[in-house]
């Protein structure tokens, strides 16, 4: 029957090389593996990937027939997660998840494996008639998930797509996130040099373009043999030009497995060979394993052990964005694709089957060519594709859309430009000897039209001739088909009364006060936003605070949205607690973990869990965590957040915890034995140190009532003023000291002025002012000094001098919040409140100094004053009782 | 001309194969063009099958895009970076299609109306009056009234006003001139048509207007990226220009990869930079890294051992690419301290001395 065909590639093969007996060879073997797929009993079904004729043909082929088995070209362990596909709007994944595996290196961990399904796939088609048909076996008999890891390269980097753009081109494509991809009907080359030759003179740019110019077209509308013998010797060409060694090598394991398993199943289910249907890759139909067909009893018996990796399945949405960065397709191959499968279909008459429908009657299918061409492979191999005049009117429609699309994207487009669009089509098609323009000859015609130098709005011209094209498609899973803990995420939400499957934002209001059963969904939604961030649940009103419940709430769901990172959470628990409370552990456990993370963990299990059991697990950890710590650089957060878990439990009816307590003593004798190094240390700054003071003067009560001694943060003080403290810190000392009754306000003020009116010492100015300000945080009393010192160089440090701090001074004050209420407190209270006030003002402090000199002119009052006056008058006498009381 | 002068145009250079597609052009041609759109395709990127070499390195679809424009009713406008090689497509297709791509004009800030339409050849005017013998005709005049490709190089370098006077060339398709009293119209041939350039960066400077636009299909070219496309490239311009100086001197294929790994470090530490400060000023295009072994061949050749040298090489390199100083220099020394550095421990001996050859050009910098 293919003799006719062997003898034209022989010809070819002598016409076109000097070394014909070498292609020659590979010619008959070519014409050899297309005539044994086509004697094989079993009904093996070539497929390509996303390719609308095989979907097309396989719609054909289940209409006629009926077969007992379906096998197909999947990881055999995903079959299980099918059952509840019927409710999914595709395209989906069915997704495969390991969080720990002994065959994966600890830094790739989690892993995921995606196998996205699209409508306009033989292989869904086949999918959905086998859960219509629940009397046809439909078996995935490719390798389990675990060989995929086992099969791989050693050195699998993601280095071959290096030189790519590696950007996610939007938010879309990624939503697979960094899972690896499978796919059924993979027939893509990968050996650089064929590709590059086969683009190169079929004046194509990526495979896809060329698989659909060279093969889809001529295929779509041949009958079923034809599809076959045509599928399997470009299967046959691409197996044995264009794998690289390796690939073909995991190849034959594969077949080996795929074969195992059909023979497997036939024998045991007693199904006849001509029963079944083998739905795979065009090049696995060109195998050449010992285990091929039905003929010879071969199997591979001795299949090597699976790891002890435990696999979880699942399915997540998929999108055509994501399938086409997944597989590096270029970007619309999928939608054009698809836009091809339903306008074939439509033209065929053909129906398609779909799930959570009923199976549709077919309509008046045009009658299948039940004839065998047998020339039908030589006319493929000479003759271009016919096409039909609806191709015509497809195009002009398309550059009429398109300008009409572009003119709402703020390009300057008109008519002339899709009569232009039209005639370059032409012009490129003809250059590119085809004989119509191909969508992707349109799309270049349209951009060299109408791209000018930059774009007016959002989106391009090849954006929008994709999105003309079809356009991207995001799919969603049908509640059936979510993990336990997703369900029971959707279940918990509905009294919210929100679409969580819309794709688009939700907003969801609740007032407490009339419909408190909404509490419930709240608490959810503040967990959920805990674990994945605003992305997917976003509070617009309404904050989580310790002892503050809110009366309204109003959320911004995208739970549909993000579909597929709800679903994620679902392999690390049953239910949202669960997950949170293992992430919470993780997070505060983290071998880099700081005792202000573990504080932080505490508190956030007290907002979201309400578990006193975990939060003083956390708080216990916080408090070892401190203690071994031994720089302060998160003291300041420690600080806030111990006030503010003391304030919250104080409130409460059993008061402080005791993990608290304990939190809270460790604190200060860590804190204070640190302070004399941290005041000298050059790498811990003045707000840490404030931090550190803050938590030990503000909790001191606290902590001496636990037992721990004021001595010690004295003898700190102390030990610290022994060593030279860099300008910054000196206002926190001697605030520090003045606390402690070591230092009195005059020192201060001497010292400060001392500072001022030395030009060399001036310009620390501003480091001394800074130890001041901050120290406000802990001593809210010494505010009526820094007030005073800050007027006192408002008056007496020149402009020159005072104008270039200003912009610091104030950035320094804004940084600090907390600490300008009191010091504007203060300053009212200091300056007089109206203009009037000023003539006879004086500032407190001078008013201090006049009356300290006036006390000292006249020490004793009136009655002194008359001694004083009686001894001046005889200093004889005076003098002479001064020698005696010397002597 | 050919021997004699230093650059000969591409159509006089290629005549051979020009002469030999014309030969072989069967398909149909549109208007007076020499060639078939495939054959003026074959001659830019090539055709092993005619024995035609390929003279411009790029995505094969920009080409076709810009045959197809000019056989359509369009101007073509190229655009990219400086340095991707527009200027040498544009001549490659004028050669191309009309054989002759010498109908030039060059926009600049000072360009007039009248280097673009016509000019008066003024002792005859005062002499005999305005009348066509008087008349210069602008390069895109003669290639209206020869039917041939005008070229515009540098088109937004033009100020809006004189872009402008190409509207209505490109859309009436003639030229009026009103000071003749008879022939007041110069029509133009079939197969006329009109291939500008333009540089993104001027991007701002002197925007096309829209009415412009409209007439031009704007086709962009990429800077390349592509390591094994760029060394085709290197390879071909260089081997071009040195058998213009006629020089000899070898380049190693691994001094080559140096190269082009250098300015593909240097690429990506400029995606990376922050500020303008932190980059090169150069475009670190294509052309830039011709320039570079150009440099340095001509240095191996006239005061070196006829060697090309990863010293040399490293030499040139440099002072290539710094322009402005200090910026220019703290920048390059820092990538050479970090990423050469990093490169010549682990790598063959070829990058100790690529990076030693770079510390003394940058340490001559800096006195």
């Amino acid at each position: 029957m293919f003799e006719q065909l062997r003898q034209q590639l022989d010809e070819a093969a002598s016409a076109f090389t000097e070394d014909a007996a070498a292609l020659g060879s590979l010619l008959t073997t070519m014409a050899a593996d297309v005539q044994r797929a086509m004697d094989e009993p079993l009904e093996i079904f070539p497929v390509a990937h996303h390719s609308p004729a095989s979907a097309l043909h396989m719609v054909r082929l289940l209409q006629t027939r009926q077969p007992k088995a379906i096998y197909i070209e999947l990881c055999e362990d995903m079959r299980e997660v099918l059952v509840n596909l019927n409710h999914c709007k595709l395209p989906v994944a069915l997704q495969a998840f390991a969080a720990k595996s002994p065959l994966i290196p600890v830094e790739e961990l989690p892993v995921s494996v995606v196998a996205p399904l699209t409508e306009s796939s033989a292989e869904y088609q086949a999918i959905a008639y086998c859960l219509q048909h629940p009397e046809t076996a439909l078996v995935f008999v490719d390798r389990a998930v675990d060989y995929v890891f086992q099969w791989r390269e050693a050195d699998l980097a993601p280095d071959a797509t290096s030189e790519e753009e590696t950007d996610i081109p939007s938010e879309d494509a990624g939503l697979h996130g960094k899972a690896i991809g499978i796919q059924s009907g993979g027939v893509e080359p990968t050996f650089d040099e064929f590709v590059h030759f086969l683009l190169k003179n079929s004046n194509t740019r990526h495979f896809a373009e060329w698989w659909d110019q060279y093969v889809e077209r001529t295929i779509i509308g041949a009958d079923f043999a034809t599809y076959k013998q045509v599928m399997v010797l470009v299967g046959s060409l691409i197996r044995h030009l264009g794998r690289l060694p390796h690939d073909t090598e995991v190849d034959r394991l594969r077949e080996r497995y795929m074969w195992t398993r059909i023979k497997q199943h036939l024998s045991a289910n007693q199904i006849a060979p001509q029963d079944a249907i083998y739905i795979c890759g065009a090049a696995h139909a060109a195998s050449d394993v010992a285990e091929f067909g039905t003929h010879t009893d071969a199997i591979w018996d001795d299949l090597p052990p699976t790891s002890e990796t435990e696999w979880l399945f699942g399915v997540i949405p998929s999108s055509f964005m994501a399938i086409e960065y997944q597989f590096s397709h270029p970007a619309g191959t999928v939608s054009i694709a698809e836009a091809t499968w339903q306008k074939s279909m439509k033209a065929a008459n053909l129906a398609p089957f779909t799930l959570g429908k009923t199976p549709s009657k077919r309509k008046n299918a045009l009658p299948v060519n039940a004839v065998t061409n047998n020339h039908a492979l030589s006319d493929f191999l000479t003759q271009a594709p016919a096409f039909a005049s609806a191709d015509v009117e497809q195009l002009l429609g398309w550059c009429a859309n398109i300008v009409a699309l572009a003119r709402r994207n703020g390009y300057l487009a008109s008519t002339a430009d899709s009569i232009a669009i039209y005639e370059t089509a032409i012009l490129l098609a003809h250059l590119r000897n085809r004989a119509h323009p191909s969508s992707y000859d349109f799309i270049d015609a349209a951009i060299t039209c109408l791209e000018k130098d930059r774009t007016p709005k959002r989106r391009n011209i090849a954006q929008l001739c994709r999105a003309m094209l079809g356009g991207d498609r995001i799919g969603t899973v049908g509640y059936e088909s979510l993990p336990p803990l997703a369900q029971n995420i959707y279940d918990r939400l509905a009294p919210m009364g929100v679409d969580l499957f819309a794709r688009t934002n939700q907003r969801a209001l609740m007032d407490f006060t009339k419909a408190p059963h909404l509490r419930d969904c709240s608490e959810l939604l503040w967990r959920l936003n805990y674990l994945l961030g605003d992305a997917v649940v976003q509070p617009i009103m309404g904050e989580r605070q310790l002892g503050q419940p809110s009366i309204q709430e109003s959320w911004e769901v995208r739970i549909g949205k993000h579909q597929g990172a709800v679903i994620q959470l679902g392999y690390e628990g049953i239910t949202l607690e669960q997950v949170l409370e293992q992430r919470m552990h993780q997070r505060a456990h983290a071998p880099d973990a700081t005792a202000a993370v573990a504080l932080y963990t505490a508190e956030a299990s007290l907002l979201y869990l309400d578990s006193p059991r975990l939060t003083r697990s956390f708080g216990e950890h916080a408090t070892h965590l401190l203690s071994q710590e031994t720089g302060a650089s998160s003291a300041p957060d420690i600080f806030n957040r111990a006030r503010r878990l003391i304030h919250y439990y104080r409130t409460t009816p059993a008061g402080l915890p005791d993990w608290l307590k304990q939190f809270v003593a460790v604190g200060y004798t860590h804190y204070a034995s640190l302070l004399p190094q941290a005041m000298t240390d050059p790498g811990t700054s003045a707000a840490e140190i404030a931090g550190m003071l803050g938590f030990i003067f503000t909790l001191e009560t606290l902590a001496l009532s636990l037992g721990c001694s004021r001595e010690q943060i004295i003898i700190s003080v102390q030990q610290a003023a022994q060593e030279p403290i860099p300008p910054d810190k000196i206002g926190l000392q001697w605030v520090a000291e003045w606390l402690l009754g070591l230092r009195t306000v005059e020192s201060m003020r001497g010292a400060l002025a001392s500072v001022m009116d030395n030009p060399l010492s001036l310009t620390a100015l501003p480091d001394y002012l800074n130890g001041f300000i901050l120290s406000l945080t802990f001593a809210p009393q010494v505010a009526t000094f820094v007030v005073e010192v800050m007027s006192s160089v408002f008056a007496n440090v020149p402009d020159a001098t005072l104008i270039p701090w200003l912009p610091g001074l104030v950035l320094q004050l804004r940084a600090h919040k907390a600490i300008l209420p009191p010091l504007i407190k203060e300053a009212a209270k200091l300056f007089p409140a109206t203009l009037s006030g000023f003539s006879q003002w004086q500032p407190a402090w001078l008013q201090d100094e006049a009356e300290t000199a006036a006390d000292e002119a006249i020490p004793g009052g009136e009655e002194l004053q008359t001694i004083r006056a009686l001894l001046d008058s005889a200093p004889e006498t005076l003098n002479r009782l001064a020698a005696l009381v010397v002597t | 001309m050919s021997q004699t002068v230093l650059r000969a145009p591409a159509e006089v250079k290629y005549a051979d194969e020009l002469a030999r597609l014309a030969d072989q052009s069967k398909g149909q041609k549109p208007h007076s063009w020499r060639l078939s759109p495939q054959m003026v395709r074959s001659f830019i990127i090539g055709d092993k099958k005619l024995g035609i070499d390929q003279k411009w390195f790029g995505d094969a679809s920009t080409v076709e895009r810009a045959i197809v424009t000019l056989a359509s009713d369009r101007g073509l406008l190229l655009i990219g970076d400086p340095g991707t090689g527009k200027s040498w497509l544009a001549e490659l297709l004028a050669a191309a299609i009309s054989g002759n791509s010498t109908y030039v004009v060059q926009g600049t800030a000072g360009t007039t109306e009248d280097q673009i339409k016509y000019s008066w050849n003024i002792a005859m005017v005062i002499a005999a009056g305005q009348s066509p013998q008087s008349l210069i005709p602008s390069p895109i005049m003669t290639a209206m009234q020869h039917g041939a490709m005008g070229r515009f190089e540098e088109l937004t370098r033009c100020p809006s006003d004189v872009q402008d006077a190409l509207i209505s060339i490109m859309s009436e398709k003639y030229i009026a001139i009103p000071e003749l009293k008879t022939e007041t119209t110069a029509f133009a041939m079939p197969g006329f048509n009109i291939i500008a350039t333009a540089n993104s960066r001027d991007r701002g400077v002197n925007d096309l207007s829209s009415a412009l636009k409209r007439r031009f299909n704007f086709v962009h070219i990429p800077v390349v990226t592509n390591k094994k496309q760029e060394h085709e490239i290197v390879m071909f311009r260089t081997q071009e220009l040195l058998a213009r100086q006629q020089i000899t001197v070898e380049v190693p294929p691994a001094l080559l990869d140096l190269l082009l790994q250098t300015f593909s470090d240097l690429r990506e530490a400029s995606a990376a930079a922050s500020s303008d400060d932190a980059r090169l000023e150069s475009a670190l295009s294509t052309a830039e890294q011709i320039g570079v072994l150009e440099d340095a061949l001509l240095h191996a050749t006239y005061f070196g051992e006829q060697k090309l040298s990863p010293y040399t090489l490293a030499n040139s390199l440099v002072g290539t690419l710094v322009r402005r100083l200090p910026e220019d220099s703290t920048v390059i020394n820092k990538f050479w301290h970090t990423v050469v550095a990093e490169r010549s421990k682990k790598d063959a001996a070829a990058w100790k001395d690529f990076m030693a050859g770079g510390q003394d050009a940058i340490k001559g910098l800096k006195h």
